[in-house]
């Protein structure tokens, strides 16, 4: 039995490889056909996020993101609830602690983990509503978290337009947060890097988000496989049938469910106002809001897996960004091939998902299936 | 004689590694009732797939009519002239009977379909060999004994000379068995040749003229009908003596346990599924409900068990009305309750077996240690009910859809018993379950109920109803139409004629003993 897992896990490991290198390689005939230097270009891409500390510390400050909304994804998916309104729930968390950096007359120490509570309890609020929309009157949480996501950046557009912008600032933007409403960067003083600390806290902007998101990993990982809450959500999500056969209230764990995965959500807002752009704009999210997805599908939802989708996918992101940047390449064929690589790795991840449905179904056609099957069909005598 | 069919060496091997069939010789003759028994897993529905063309042997061939059969789907088999009825019926049920008989062999007019051609032809076949079905009714009206000669005569339209009928009485009342079984006799006598898969022995004995035991995915031996006792093939089947018959001391009834006063129920539909039902379960009986499926039984347990919500009437476990309490209240105030459709109600299939195990005590401890999961303890809890229950597996951290029909019933009996309830309400136990767990089921039950525990038994085999219980209800369309206090003095025929409605006795005889 041990031999054939760690086969099929070394199948899995090799079809990831593969289908790694067949994007890659991909990607570098569009770049070919595109691009006037295509191996610098292609170069910059590849390894483009390495080469400059600011480029480092910006792919790890979006992994950071990625990462919060990964977990967030992770939750509500583990509970068979397709819940899209991690973007929503993102920009609230943001205009939330927005607000408490700008307004609040809190010294730093203060202010700063009250920003963060603010964020937390409004991702969690908002949650809540297509929780129930689901729970109590069945209504389908793919369309009204959709459309609360809408309501959301609405809101957040008309109170940034009129009440936090400047009356005097240009553009659309509030004014930059102070010292006591900024999360400070952080470094922890290893003994062998000396210089090297001084360099990262200066031309990085890796704040202590990097610390909550890791505590957040382990809590979501924590919650998820060894409280109750995290079995009634993992059983809601196998069969909720069983669930409620087993007692289990359903209609509270899925409710719950997208309230908790709000708050992930929400801090994820926290990170890119008072961690990333240290001040509300318009368009905060970077569409990032929807990326969480495939983060949490390439961890397959295991809260400790996501630190490191979120961090490949990061990557990926970020050196999209440098070529982008650095080479003749456009931003349009940066993001085909984003999307191609993505396509690619996903479809790997999805491919056994299909197969496995289709395996269920057929054997669910033709009565029983051998002992060990998917599914045995429960008719039959005596 | 010389068979028509003659399977050799067939192997087969799924996969993921599983040898269903391992060198496996099977052989029929022309014009016989040959019965195919073995337990679940045993590998017989593989073979007989194989036979219909569903799968490919591994190695092996097939001879038919002196000839290798080559078979890439089913309809090779049906070219060659076999047939299968499966268990879990294949028609439209928005289609008429003549409609799905003649479904994808339509006889055509300028391109349209001959109504009139299909009812002809199915009049003409169901009269030959016997078969009453109504050629115009729609299959969703029509009762499942009449589904089940639908698909024979199915089977029929497309030439088949063999038949394959898959566990073809699970679903049966008595009185359709017998139908059926004269159907059987009569297709053999036109020069049909029939295989015949089931688990109940006594039907094996009743119309088969040979056997062949399956065990392990292997032949254990091929027999003629005489040559065997029931005893004989469950040894053979199991590999160990089996008991047949559970060995059940006297009861000693107590208090009611659960009281219940006219209860009804509506469906979301608007049928009325439940008609003013009273009846009393006492510690320390089994009371078991016979009845057709589909009269209510399913809507019964679910309403007392808390997953439907009754519309009037009442029901108390000791004086506390439990009817419209949610399941986690139902089962705190010490009801069990094993679901009829394990799949869907009983078991989380991807889950593990410990996580499958801990649905009605996660909450508290020991299971619950402070605001967590105590993992040590659901390990320890685990591990117990599995050697307590002998559930097959290597540990309690795989999916339970790892675990065959037979060890997946007994993750939930090991859960419900283990729960140590006032009130067990068991559907259909040992649905599709093979003989040893079937055995071991029953046995469980017995012990529970002679330990004090009231047990409330719904079972669609009326073999079991009848030697496990100590009263019996029939229920009929909702109602109950009969009560016999004294369960082992009924016969099969007897509640027959309750369960199809043809008699009931009257509200005061039953009050009596309700």
């Amino acid at each position: 039995m041990k031999k054939v897992l760690q086969s099929s896990a070394m199948r899995e490991l090799l079809r990831v490889l593969i289908a790694i290198t067949v994007a890659l390689t991909l990607g570098f005939i569009i770049t070919v056909l595109v691009s006037d230097d295509p191996i610098g270009a292609y170069k910059s891409f590849l390894f483009g996020p390495l080469t400059k500390l600011n480029r480092f510390g910006d792919w790890i400050e979006e992994s950071i993101t990625l990462i919060f909304l990964g977990l967030a994804v992770a939750l509500v998916f583990k509970a068979e609830l397709f819940s899209l309104g991690q973007e929503g729930q993102m920009v609230l968390g943001a205009l939330a602690a927005g607000a408490v950096a700008l307004f609040v007359p809190l010294p730093g120490y203060l202010r700063i983990p009250l920003a963060i509570m603010a964020a937390m309890v409004v991702g969690f609020l908002w949650g809540l509503i297509p929780g129930y929309l689901k729970a109590y009157l069945d209504a389908n949480e793919i369309v009204s978290t959709l459309m609360l996501n809408v309501i959301a950046l609405k809101i957040y557009e008309w109170l940034l337009t009129y009440s936090i912008k400047p009356p005097d600032a240009g553009y659309t933007a509030s004014a930059t947060f102070t010292a006591e409403g900024t999360m400070p960067t952080f470094f922890p003083p290893i003994p062998f890097l000396g210089e090297l600390r001084t360099l990262f806290m200066q031309q990085t902007n890796i704040s202590i988000a990097l610390y909550l998101m890791i505590i957040a990993t382990v809590v979501v990982y924590y919650l998820m496989y060894h409280t109750p809450f995290g079995y009634e959500l993992r059983m809601v999500g196998a069969n909720i049938k069983f669930a409620r056969y087993g007692g289990i209230n359903t209609k509270r764990t899925i409710v719950l469910a997208m309230a908790v995965s709000g708050i992930l959500a929400g801090l994820a807002g926290a990170h890119v106002a008072g961690g990333i752009h240290r001040k509300l704009i318009l368009n905060i999210t970077f569409g990032l809001g929807f990326e969480g997805i495939i983060v949490a599908i390439l961890a397959r939802n295991n809260p400790l897996l996501i630190p490191f989708t979120g961090l490949a996918y990061g990557y990926l992101r970020a050196g999209a960004d440098v070529m982008e940047r650095t080479s003749d390449m456009s931003r349009e064929m940066v993001l085909v091939i984003q999307a191609v690589i993505i396509l690619l790795v996903t479809a790997e991840r999805i491919m056994p998902m299909i197969q496995k449905r289709i395996r269920t179904n057929r054997a669910q056609r033709n009565g029983d299936p051998p002992a060990d099957a998917e599914v045995i069909p429960a008719k039959g005598g005596d | 004689m010389t068979p028509i069919i003659e399977m050799r060496d067939i192997v087969k091997v799924y996969p993921n590694g599983v040898v269903a069939n391992d060198g496996v010789n099977f052989s029929v003759e022309k014009g016989e009732i040959h019965a195919l028994v073995g337990e679940n897993g045993a590998g017989k529905t593989t073979l007989m797939k194989i036979l219909y063309g569903l799968e490919r042997p591994t190695e092996g061939e097939i001879n038919y009519k002196d000839r290798l059969l080559e078979l890439n789907s089913p309809l090779d088999a049906i070219d060659n002239g076999i047939g299968m009825v499966h268990q879990n019926f294949m028609l439209i049920p928005s289609f008429t009977v003549a409609e799905n008989i003649v479904l994808g062999e339509e006889k055509t007019r300028s391109g349209l379909i001959r109504q009139d051609q299909a009812v002809q032809d199915t009049e003409s076949l169901a009269k030959e060999y016997g078969l009453r079905v109504d050629a115009n009714a729609i299959i969703e009206s029509i009762n499942v004994g009449m589904r089940q000669r639908v698909e024979i005569l199915k089977t029929l339209y497309r030439g088949a000379e063999i038949l394959i009928l898959d566990e073809p009485t699970a679903v049966l009342t008595p009185q359709e068995t017998q139908e059926l079984f004269k159907a059987i006799r009569a297709l053999v006598d036109q020069g049909k040749t029939v295989i015949f898969i089931t688990h109940k022995l006594r039907e094996v004995k009743e119309i088969s003229d040979r056997v062949t035991v399956m065990r392990a995915g292997k032949i254990v031996g091929t027999l003629k009908i005489e040559e065997v006792t029931r005893e004989g093939l469950a040894r053979m089947m199991v590999g160990r003596d089996v008991l047949l018959s559970v060995d059940k001391p006297p009861s000693d009834r107590g208090q009611a346990v659960l009281q219940v006063h006219d209860l009804s129920y509506v469906s979301d539909t608007g049928v009325q599924m439940l008609k003013n039902m009273s009846f009393n379960v006492y510690a320390g009986e089994i009371l078991g409900i016979a009845g057709v499926e589909g009269n209510g039984q399913t809507e019964l347990v679910e309403v007392l068990t808390g997953l439907r919500e009754a519309s009037t009437g009442a029901a108390y476990i000791d004086s506390r009305d439990i009817l419209q309490a949610d399941p986690r209240v139902v089962r705190m105030a010490g009801v069990a309750h094993i679901p009829e459709d394990r799949l869907t109600n009983g078991l989380a299939l991807l889950a593990t077996i410990d996580e499958n195990l801990i649905v009605d005590r996660y909450f508290r401890a020991p299971i619950k240690k402070g605001f967590r999961i105590d993992q040590g303890a659901v390990k320890k809890l685990g591990n117990r009910l599995i050697e307590e229950y002998d559930i097959r597996t290597i540990n309690g951290q795989v999916p339970v859809s790892s675990l065959s029909g037979g060890n997946m019933q007994k993750v939930i009996v090991a859960r419900e018993f283990s729960s140590d309830p006032k009130l067990l309400i068991a559907a259909q136990p040992t649905r599709g379950i093979d003989v040893g767990a079937t055995e071991f089921v029953r046995q469980e039950l017995v012990v529970k109920r002679t330990e004090g525990t009231a047990v409330l038994l719904v079972s669609a085999d009326l073999s079991e109803v009848m030697s496990l219980s100590d009263r019996i209800i029939v229920m009929y369309e909702g109602e109950i139409t009969g009560v016999f206090p004294d369960a082992s003095t009924v016969t099969e025929e007897e509640l027959g004629l309750y369960m199809l409605g043809v008699q009931r006795q009257d509200v005061e005889e039953m009050e009596a003993v309700l």
